[in-house]
């Protein structure tokens, strides 16, 4: 057998209740491979509360505190608390929110988890919108994507806002470990998981996680959709380790954005000026990380 | 008072379906009601929708559980989900399938009838060869199998409240009403339903979720069956390490196996495999 690239153990179960090509699902999937069953994951209101838990069944094979949507950051602070009162050394703490449960409703939370320096992982899985009660915009979803709350018609084209910078509002807080992960790249996502697990203190992930119903694209084209989000810079792969950024995939030139907006009927009204538009930012970002990456290297902050 | 119950999946239109036919129902001047299941309505999950009709104001608020007519809009979920269940002899069962209207497993008495109405929904570009989206040609067919409403007013109300596409759905559904055939209940000797119907769960003490997620078969969400090739596969464990529903193992062999009873057919493994030897089949 060819060698696996990713650890075998499965402790994500199948008969859950993700739709076909689950973005959400298969990172799920992944990063509980990366992270054993000596974990306890803190999971708000999302797409992963119902995907997970139609009683009396769970598709988690780890110890799993269901909780209210703004509540994520402190329960995972407190879960942290008893396992330390406990003497549970070997417990990774993990909080699995959506990206409405985290920039919007439980950005509080989150921001005073990373301040009181709590040792546990925060995850936010973004599928860039509220997608588990039917694809209403969030601070996470892109300018000009197409949600039931941002329709597209006369005078109007999607979202005019926006998509709030997750990584930047968590870099302000100075945590031990942030990573971009994609489960496009499972190696990659594996590797950040387990260098996560080896430092302690807040550790957050954002995850990329494409929604096949609320982007609209074909639930077979999940991973190619991630991989080019990636190789167009909509999503580029770093992380950053005491404040020091290095980003894990370079493929030379970036690919067109154009690419990455035609494979969605979320962004199918777009136009070229939008693309121009959101080419430049990527752009822009992509050459700020860079530069970033090579400030950091040298040493000069 | 008529009585329908929809069984389709999600994301094919089952809800707009019964919605469609009270419009029609109102526009005939009928007193229509119509409200779907509640439940987990992920794209590809079985749907439940209900539509009842009368001539008086309807009281009745319940789900209904002694159907007139039962309308399938997808021929997986006869394997899957006790469709027939309360529907009495002098009933109807209308089902989307390519096969006769003879074919179909139904309970004693219990008149058959079918169209292709997925053949129709692609003719007309509605919905993806994956996810076709059959309402509308199911609901023509319905018409002229049951009369509970006319085609003019199925029409209307399509044109009328239809999202997306009104002028082709319109022509789906005259194509469905000239489709469907129907089997005379005393021509073949009816055939027993049989159904998979998944054993209760145990319910653990307190509020604490502990039986595994695999005891729900996810297999009734598919439409395409991916069928992996094997004397093409270099193991190379793509499909495995990219199914989001856990549903591949690999062998002892290093050969990969799909679990079927799990897969929903989001075809990504066909879609990864560097050698192209997975491929997506139709489910009949």
């Amino acid at each position: 057998m060819a060698k696996l690239t990713i650890p075998a153990q499965e402790l994500m179960y199948s008969g859950h209740a993700a739709c076909p090509g689950c973005g959400p699902a298969l990172a799920m999937r992944l990063l509980l491979k990366g992270l054993g069953p000596r974990t306890i994951l803190s999971i708000p209101a999302c797409c992963w509360t119902v995907i997970a838990t139609p009683y009396p069944t769970t598709a988690l094979g780890v110890a799993v505190l269901d909780n209210p949507i703004e509540a994520t950051g402190a329960s995972v602070s407190g879960l942290r608390a008893a396992a330390d009162a406990m003497h549970l050394k070997d417990v990774e703490v993990v909080g699995f929110a959506g990206d409405g449960g985290t920039v919007d409703i439980g950005l509080q939370s989150l921001s005073g988890m990373l301040e009181r320096r709590t040792n546990a992982i925060y995850v936010m899985y973004d599928n860039e919108a509220y997608m588990n009660t039917g694809v209403q915009r969030s601070g996470a979803t892109p300018r000009g994507a197409w949600t039931t709350t941002t329709p597209v018609g006369e005078g109007v084209r999607g979202k005019p806002e926006p998509k709030k910078d997750v990584m930047a509002i968590v870099l302000a807080h100075r945590p031990a470990y942030a990573a971009t992960l994609n489960p496009s790249f499972p190696e990659d996502f594996d590797r950040k998981v387990e260098r996560a697990r080896s430092i302690e203190g807040p550790r957050f992930f954002h995850i990329f996680a494409p929604c096949p119903p609320g982007w609209k694209f074909d639930s077979a084209e999940t991973i190619a959709l991630g991989r080019l989000a990636t190789d167009s810079g909509i999503f580029p792969l770093y992380e950053v380790v005491d404040g020091r950024l290095r980003i894990t995939r370079k493929t030379g030139e970036l690919k067109p954005v154009t690419e990455y907006l035609a494979a969605q009927g979320r962004f199918r009204h777009l136009g070229a000026e939008d693309a121009a538009r959101l080419q430049s930012e990527v752009r822009a970002e992509w050459d700020r990380l860079l530069r970033r990456e090579r400030d950091d290297l040298s040493g000069s902050h | 008072m008529i009585e329908i119950r929809f069984h389709g999946r999600g994301g094919q239109g089952t809800v707009v379906a019964s919605e469609l036919l009270a419009q029609a129902a109102f526009l005939d001047g009928k007193i229509p009601q119509s409200f779907p299941f509640f439940g987990v309505e992920r794209r590809g999950a079985p749907v439940t929708a209900f539509t009842r009709i009368d001539d008086r104001p309807i009281r009745l608020r319940t789900s209904i559980t002694r159907p007139d007519v039962v309308v399938v809009l997808d021929p997986g979920l006869l394997r899957t989900t006790p469709v027939t269940e309360g529907l009495a002899p002098g009933g109807l069962l209308l089902v989307n399938t390519p096969r006769r209207a003879e074919e179909l497993a139904a309970p004693p008495g219990v008149r058959r009838a079918s169209v292709d109405a997925t053949r129709i929904a692609l003719a007309h570009g509605l919905g993806t060869a994956m996810l076709p989206i059959v309402n509308t040609a199911v609901l023509g067919a319905l018409a002229r199998a049951t009369g509970v409403v006319t085609l003019e007013a199925l029409g209307r109300a399509v044109e009328q409240f239809v999202p997306a596409r009104p002028a082709e759905n319109h022509r789906a559904a005259r194509d469905g009403y000239l489709g469907v055939r129907n089997a005379d209940p005393a021509a073949a000797a009816p055939v027993p339903a049989t159904f998979a119907v998944p054993a209760p769960l145990a319910h653990p003490e307190g509020p604490v979720a502990s039986v595994s997620s695999e005891v729900i078969h996810t297999a009734a969400w598919r439409t395409f069956t991916p069928v992996i090739h094997l004397d093409r596969c270099t193991k190379c464990n793509f499909c495995w390490k990219f199914c989001p529903d856990a549903a591949v193992e690999l062998g002892a062999d290093g050969f990969p196996r799909i679990r079927l009873e799990y897969c929903k057919g989001c075809g990504i493994c066909a879609a990864e495999c560097p050698p192209k030897t997975i491929e997506m089949v139709a489910e009949a």
